[in-house]
């Protein structure tokens, strides 16, 4: 019997939580290596629409990923919040990404605008894009929505994947002109019964622990650690979900780069675990074909 | 720099003293401290992590700052307890007492019996629980008067809701800076600088007796470079609230700044040890 180091990295991670810590523990944080390719699943190009953000210039936020050895981000466009252009959003967006190897560019969809499949025809058939990225609180539909059940089989159909930003800042924070409710991502469990190729990623959440529990119960969807927080918060989400269901994302340059980065030393995460998080799991996610790891840091 | 952190010898530089540790924040426990100790144990790895010098927390003290009655009973009847995280990390810990403005009397005993003649250095004016009342509740003025002729540290919890207050007890960075022009001679803290600092830095803009505090937030991106802009680094202190939030999200609101080493050492430590000079003088 062969079995896969996923496999065996889960099996881990179901006998006890103290698993998911380093064995040496305490050890500096120069001293963990970091893995040979990091990829940030999480970023967004162009302006905030409600202040200027120090990252919100491409060049600025490129040398900031290099500068953090991410190599490869995902990037969609806080033009997409607001703009019903989409079209036009997607390829700006595409045309930022040009000669940016790093960046990948996820195009925006909403599905409560006509024409929404010819989007997702573009942003998959025409420009290549390996996902695509919703924004359900700003776009005004819910996730029992039949139009997103729809989106769903349309985007899985095209072998793409799907990013849902349940928030994009703390409720609390929001313009008062725009109160933009936390998207609830429990009906995802019906549409992903439905949709057996389906591939989802939740970004911006900050579970608590009854909704770590409840994301365990969503089959094969996946999370990102932007705005998980509490000293152990990316290993409880470990803990709840799997370490196979954890991607690295920043959310950057809303939130500052390095928050989500630190968090994955801070707690003593087991090395092999922050490599799944902030590679393999990615790749994984992406269905990117990988050779052989070299991995030695850097 | 190594995933997102400075270099330890350049941490241990800015000797991070961190004004809002919040282990147990709400209860520390049935037995009074056991809890308590469980969480700052948790914290451990990251205060390495952040080589951390000092951290201060707020302790309940038995005056009804929390919704266990026979917890509260038991801290007024056996004190000691109070003490065990601070006999525990003699070196790292640092000690404020939760007040509660809703029993006058008790606050001031608890201030005479902590802060005159015990080892804490402040007060904490919570946002939620028992012990909460808005800060322009006159029974917080007669006890910010006690705390400044004791020469204590002033914490007071303050957000700005999108929406409003989720409870009338809740006080805003609007609300302190009335209450801090009636103290001129005391400074306060403003902890979380409002949670939604853009308001937050303006409303205690004009209030040279308040300080922002830099917890209890996302790491929203610009926050210190906003408030270096419009009230300087002399008034902004460090906070990490431990362990419910990150290392990650506060301490990298500081270090990848764009401001200068000096303004980091001022908000990492500089200003927090400044404010506790005149009552630790006292100790």
């Amino acid at each position: 019997m062969v079995f896969h180091r996923r496999d065996l990295i889960h099996g881990v991670m179901t006998m006890g939580a103290g698993s998911v810590l380093a064995a040496n523990a305490g050890q500096s944080v120069a001293a963990i290596p970091m893995p040979s390719r990091i990829i940030d699943t999480n970023v967004s190009l162009f302006q905030w629409p409600f202040r200027r953000l120090p990252l919100d210039e491409v060049d600025g936020l490129c040398d900031k990923l290099k500068e953090l050895r991410i190599t490869q981000a995902w990037a969609g466009s806080f033009e997409g919040l607001l703009h019903r252009d989409l079209s036009s959003v997607n390829e700006r967006l595409l045309k930022a990404c040009q000669n940016r190897p790093e960046l990948v560019p996820i195009g925006v969809i909403n599905p409560t605008l006509p024409g929404w499949r010819q989007d997702v025809q573009r942003c998959l058939g025409t420009f290549q894009m390996p996902g695509v990225r919703l924004y359900p609180g700003y776009h005004g539909y819910a996730l029992n929505d039949p139009l997103f059940g729809e989106l769903l089989a349309e985007v899985s159909g095209q072998e793409g994947f799907v990013q849902i930003a349940v928030a994009m800042e703390d409720t609390r924070t929001q313009s008062p002109l725009m109160r933009v409710p936390e998207v609830d991502p429990g009906p995802l469990k019906h549409w992903m019964q439905q949709i057996p190729k389906a591939r989802v990623q939740i970004l911006n959440s900050r579970p608590g622990a009854a909704e770590k529990s409840k994301f365990a119960a969503i089959p094969r969807v996946v999370f990102d650690t932007s705005r998980v927080d509490g000293t152990d918060g990316v290993a409880d989400l470990v803990r709840a979900v799997g370490d196979d269901r954890v991607l690295y994302g920043s959310h950057a340059p809303f939130l500052i780069p390095e928050a989500a980065c630190i968090r994955m030393v801070e707690s003593h995460l087991d090395t092999s675990i922050v490599k799944a998080i902030m590679q393999e799991n990615p790749d994984h996610f992406r269905r990117v074909s990988v050779s052989p790891p070299t991995d030695s840091g850097r | 720099m190594s995933f997102g952190l400075p270099a330890a010898e350049t941490l241990k530089q800015y000797r991070i003293w961190d004004s809002y540790f919040t282990p147990s924040f709400s209860n520390p426990g049935a037995d009074g401290s056991s809890r308590l100790i469980a969480d700052i144990q948790r914290a451990m790895p990251a205060i390495e992590t952040g080589h951390f010098e000092k951290l201060c927390y707020f302790a309940h003290v038995g005056i009804g700052t929390t919704t266990d009655r026979s917890l509260e009973d038991l801290l007024r009847a056996k004190p000691e307890l109070v003490l065990e995280p601070l006999n525990r990390w003699p070196d790292q810990l640092l000690g404020m007492i939760q007040l509660n403005a809703n029993d006058v009397s008790g606050s001031l005993t608890a201030l005479d019996r902590w802060l005159r003649d015990g080892p804490m250095l402040g007060v904490y004016f919570p946002g939620s629980g028992p012990g909460a009342a808005n800060c322009l509740d006159p029974n917080v003025a007669t006890l910010v008067e006690r705390v400044s002729e004791l020469k204590g540290v002033i914490m007071q919890h303050t957000w700005f809701k999108t929406g409003g207050k989720r409870a009338p007890h809740e006080s805003t960075p609007a609300e302190l800076a009335t209450l801090a022009a009636k103290f001129p001679r005391q400074r306060f803290i403003c902890a979380h600088a409002g949670g939604e600092w853009e308001r937050g830095i303006r409303a205690v803009r004009q209030s040279s007796n308040v300080l922002i505090e830099t917890s209890g937030f996302d790491a929203t991106a610009g926050f210190i470079e906003m408030a270096i802009r419009e009230i300087g680094s002399e008034r902004i202190v460090f906070g990490s609230h431990l362990p419910s939030r990150s290392l990650g999200t506060e301490l990298s609101k500081v270090t990848t700044a764009k401001i200068g080493e000096k303004e980091k050492k001022d908000i990492l430590g500089a200003n927090y040890r400044s404010l506790l000079k005149p009552i630790q003088s006292l100790k």
